[in-house]
């Protein structure tokens, strides 16, 4: 059993969009601007801090045990603003001794200054961008940096006394072939990540990559399949034990912040297109770092979504959220929770054990294979065509 | 009752688009039978399709009071006629009531396949034909040259015919006198036994049936006990009257020579088919006027709601479409694949996607249709023959001493730089050519007899499309004549679907075979398991493909901001899964039923 503080607090992640980058790489939809006039910084890390202000009287309930600073280049925003930034979180919130921090990097951001500052704050996890091994390639996907540069800046933060790093690697990249996408897995376990990502290739609309996608050769959706079970087979043999359909961990060391979004768990995120879910609602912030920062000097609106989600949506989001772990999840706990009926999704499930695609564990929780993962989508729109006919379990 | 020389009974008959509607409107206005501010739109044309297709579905009339140049009121009916082969037998029964025609030629035109079909159809029922020109107003006109065309090809004298812009309202009195001086009144004894001629119905949900006649011989009246000669049927007369665009206006009778309407609280329009004879029940008529035939589908299809659930609705829908048209038949069916719909049964082609629209226009439905098909004739080794509609009664072949399929004489009419172009459709169609007149330096008339099947689906679209738009066709049935016939079965995953079942010419069953087969595999989606998609004959595959398993369907990120867009993704994907039909294990959506029929676009 997990002990949440001294006042049985709830858990709260909070997450910081750091909307800056370099420069933009070509297949990314995140929202960030290349702008590098310090002033935008420093208005951004302004408006973040009284947002968070603002924020932290509305949780005093609340145990912060996780924080992440996403992006965006958290690294090229730098560490002045982000030790400021988390400064103010704990001002404001209750942030547990133990809590995991985390900050995104990138190989050609990361210098030995920022990583004892950001070490020296507090920070503990450290998520670096190096997606490939090949410098072509990683020049044809627009990333400002080579593979040398992200082996040098593993030992830098290594040295700076990070004992959590954690690495992004991509498969399906343009002219990747399935051997030299092995080789990379095989490398960058060389560099002794402590948890490695492994994200498929996906054109986004609206990215160069996904308008010229017919200049580039890429592998299609039976070879991205290839790739990704042999990345799972190759990790395995390393010690790496997979815990959701992109992540894998040595030791236990999940990322904790991100397992919220998987277990239902509170949130509350800062910055411009950062979400939120807490309190029974879930929102987001304008997709406008402009608007955000006049937003929150102007005391307006900065929110352009907030939905409340009733229970049986709430339900629908246990199962496609859980279904991402290998932990899978347990019929009886949906049942207790959303007070519904999980016999329709016990018959689809069963289907899929038929085809190789789930497993049902002896104590009863239902989890996918890895081949169920890569057609989770679909296993999960016959579940939720399924879930629309769980009765209601009334209480005798 | 107006007394018999001051009737003139008229239609108008024209290819379609020559403006045939619009003319009427103007004598309509002319007549001061309408108010020319009220209805921009054409009058008899009331149906929203029909004023959208610019065609004309059912018949209607209307009765102009016309005060012509000797100072006399006429009473001119003008009984409108569908204008498309479909609706054949219903255009004779509608110029079976008349005495004169009107021939309405575009000025820019000239004389194309439904005018010539339609003037014979004229001519064979006697009427006095009258050829007018219309759209003079075109820069593109050339009247003389279109009358010589008239002259030269019908054979009717058109050097006096007005020549007039219907749209623009240009020397439309022009056209009333010559109704007037031209058309024949009609003859009759109004004492002799009734004999009327219904040559439309229309269903009222107040008054019942209401019936369209023209009548012939005797006179009727309120109160007259009457009889369907064909039908049997026999009712007694609410009342009868004269059709104003405005509405129905009563009389106290209808005599010999007269047009006008009937009412007498009947149910149904099966009871008032088209062509038959209303006599009286006591001292009726000899014999009924000639001419009947019964309502003969040429073309059926299955119609299936997408959303099974909706089948009641269907039912619902079809059951009033048929309470004003006789001429749709429909019996229930079902489907392993499709479950519970109707067996449909046209006039032809343009009947059968008029229905489909209203359906879905009118009644909000979403409906799959199988291919169409025609009625073989198959005679088995036992001596039995069988009248087959459907593919799903196909016999098996081992049974089957004769198959027969309808033929059809086919008229097609193109400017003759167009010729190859149409020779090559017809080959490609199992046309065999007949002969190939000119009807003048440049336009050519071509005559082939082909199988009625090759015709149904897209034959009109095709032609078009091959003579940019020039052609028209006009064909005739020629009857039965023996043919190798097999039946195709489409199986998914090894299941037979029922509803992709059809009949075909046994030596276009392998090309059609593999396309079915690659336009299946292009629209069903990948399942979580390969799918091989096979056509067979008998037992025995002879087009395959495979639908190979889906390999890759999932979100690879997924944080804090991915949830409520992948929660979307997924409802889409459900929606989608929802619209599809499941067969055993394969799920198909509704575009690759419609892809099936639209083989031959590419």
């Amino acid at each position: 059993m997990l002990f949440f503080g001294k006042n049985n607090k709830t858990p709260l992640g909070i997450y910081i969009h750091v909307p800056f980058c370099r420069s933009k790489c070509a297949y990314c939809d995140f929202y960030s601007v290349t702008d590098k006039d310090p002033r935008a910084m420093d208005a951004y890390t302004e408006a973040v801090c009284s947002h968070i202000k603002e924020a932290g009287s509305l949780a005093p309930n609340y145990l912060v045990d996780t924080v992440y600073f996403g992006g965006g280049t958290p690294s090229f925003f730098g560490a002045e603003g982000m030790a400021q930034i988390l400064s103010v979180i704990r001002k404001h919130f209750d942030v547990a001794r133990t809590a995991e921090i985390t900050f995104e990097a990138n190989p050609d951001s990361v210098s030995d200054r920022l990583l004892r500052r950001l070490r020296s704050e507090g920070f503990t996890r450290v998520s670096l961008g190096i997606q490939c091994d090949n410098d072509e390639i990683l020049k044809k996907i627009g990333r400002p940096h080579s593979y040398d540069q992200a082996v040098k800046a593993v030992q830098r933060i290594r040295k700076a006394g990070f004992k959590n790093l954690s690495v992004d690697l991509m498969y399906g990249l343009p002219s990747q072939d399935l051997e030299s996408w092995q080789a990379t897995v095989e490398n960058v376990i060389t560099l002794n990540p402590d948890h490695i990502s492994c994200y498929g290739l996906k054109l986004e609309e609206g990215t160069p990559m996904h308008q010229y996608r017919e200049y580039y050769t890429l592998a299609d959706d039976d070879m991205q399949a290839d790739m990704y079970l042999s990345a799972i087979e190759i990790l395995r043999k390393h010690g790496f034990r997979q815990y959701e359909i992109s992540n894998f961990c040595r030791k236990g060391q999940v990322s904790r912040h991100n397992l919220k979004y998987w277990t239902g768990g509170e949130y509350l995120g800062f910055g411009p297109d950062a979400s939120s879910d807490f309190a029974g609602r879930r929102f987001s912030i304008v997709r406008d770092l402009r608007a955000y920062i006049d937003g929150i000097r102007t005391g307006g609106q900065v929110l352009r979504e907030v939905q409340e989600i009733p229970n049986r949506e709430r339900a629908a989001e246990f199962l496609m959220m859980r279904l991402r772990l290998v932990s899978g999840l347990d019929p009886e706990i949906y049942q207790q929770k959303f007070m519904l009926d999980f016999s329709p999704m016990e018959k689809v499930l069963s289907r899929c054990k038929d085809q190789g695609l789930a497993q049902k564990t002896y104590d009863g929780r239902w989890h996918l294979t890895p081949e169920g993962f890569l057609v989770s989508n679909t296993i999960l729109s016959d579940l939720l065509i399924a879930q629309e006919k769980s009765q209601t379990i009334t209480k005798r | 009752m107006t007394d018999l020389s001051k009737i003139r009974n008229f239609s108008i008959i024209a290819h379609i688009d020559h403006g045939k509607s619009t003319l009427a409107d103007r004598l309509l206005e002319q007549c001061n039978a309408v108010d020319n501010r009220s209805n921009a739109q054409q009058i008899l044309d009331s149906m929203e399709l029909e004023q959208e297709r610019g065609i004309t579905i059912k018949a209607t009339a209307a009765q102009l009071n016309y005060t012509a140049s000797d100072g006399e009121v006429y009473a001119l009916n003008l009984i409108d006629t569908p204008g498309h082969v479909d609706f054949n037998y219903e255009v004779s029964r509608s110029l079976a009531a008349c005495e004169g025609a009107l021939l309405v030629v575009d000025a820019s035109q000239g004389v194309e396949a439904q005018t010539l079909a339609n003037t014979y159809l004229a001519i064979d029922a006697g009427l006095e034909v009258l050829p007018v020109i219309n759209k003079i107003d075109l820069p593109s006109a050339r009247p003389q040259e279109v009358k010589a065309e008239v002259e030269d090809i019908i054979g009717i004298p058109a050097e006096d015919s007005p020549e007039i812009s219907a749209k623009n309202g240009i020397n439309i009195p022009a056209v009333l006198e010559m109704i007037v001086k031209e058309v024949p009144p009609p003859k009759g004894d109004r004492d002799a036994p009734l004999q009327a001629l219904i040559f439309d119905s229309q269903y009222d949900p107040y008054r019942g049936v209401i019936v369209y006649t023209r009548v012939k011989e005797g006179t009727v009246r309120a109160g007259t006990d009457i009889k369907m000669m064909a039908t049997g049927a026999v009712y007694k007369v609410v009342e009868v009257g004269t059709m104003s665009p405005g509405g129905l206006v009563p009389r106290e009778a209808l005599g010999a020579g007269e047009v006008g309407y009937i009412t007498a609280s009947i149910k149904s329009v099966a009871d008032t088919q088209v062509g038959d004879t209303i006599t009286t029940v006591e001292k009726g008529a000899a014999a009924p006027l000639p001419g009947y035939r019964p309502v003969q589908p040429m073309v059926y299809s299955g119609i299936y709601p997408a959303d099974g659930a909706k089948y009641q609705d269907l039912r619902e829908a079809l059951e009033k479409l048929q309470l004003n048209d006789a001429s749709l038949s429909y019996e229930p069916e079902s489907s392993i694949a499709l479950g519970f719909g109707f067996r449909c049964g046209f006039l032809g082609l343009l009947h059968m996607e008029i229905i489909q629209e209203r359906l879905e226009r009118e009644y909000n439905l979403d409906l799959i249709t199988t291919a169409p098909n025609v009625v073989y004739r198959i005679t088995k080794n036992d001596g039995t023959v069988l009248m087959v509609d459907n593919p799903l009664d196909y016999p098996d072949p081992m049974d089957i001493q004769l198959a027969e399929e309808p033929f059809v004489k086919i008229s097609l009419f193109a400017p003759q730089e167009y010729v190859g172009n149409i020779m090559d459709l017809a080959t490609s169609r199992r046309g065999e050519f007949k002969n190939m007149d000119y009807l003048d330096a440049n336009r050519v008339e071509l005559h082939y007899e082909m199988p009625l099947n090759e015709i149904i689906y897209d034959f009109f679209d095709a032609l078009k499309s091959r003579t940019r738009g020039y052609g028209s066709l006009d064909y005739e049935l020629l009857g039965y004549r023996p043919s190798k016939l097999v039946k195709l079965d489409i199986l998914l995953n090894g299941d037979i679907v029922d509803a992709l079942s059809f009949i075909l010419f046994a030596e276009n069953a392998y090309p059609r075979a593999r396309k079915i087969c690659e336009k299946l595999k292009e629209n069903i989606p990948r399942a979580q398991f390969e799918i091989p998609v096979q056509a067979a004959i008998g037992g025995k595959i002879i087009a395959r493909e495979t639908i190979k398993a889906l390999r890759k369907d999932v979100l690879a990120k997924c944080y804090g901001g991915d949830i409520t867009r992948k929660k979307k993704l997924l409802e889409k994907q459900k929606e989608g899964k929802k619209r599809m039909r499941t067969f055993g294990t394969v799920s198909v959506p509704s575009e690759a039923f419609m892809a099936v029929l639209k083989l031959d676009e590419d």
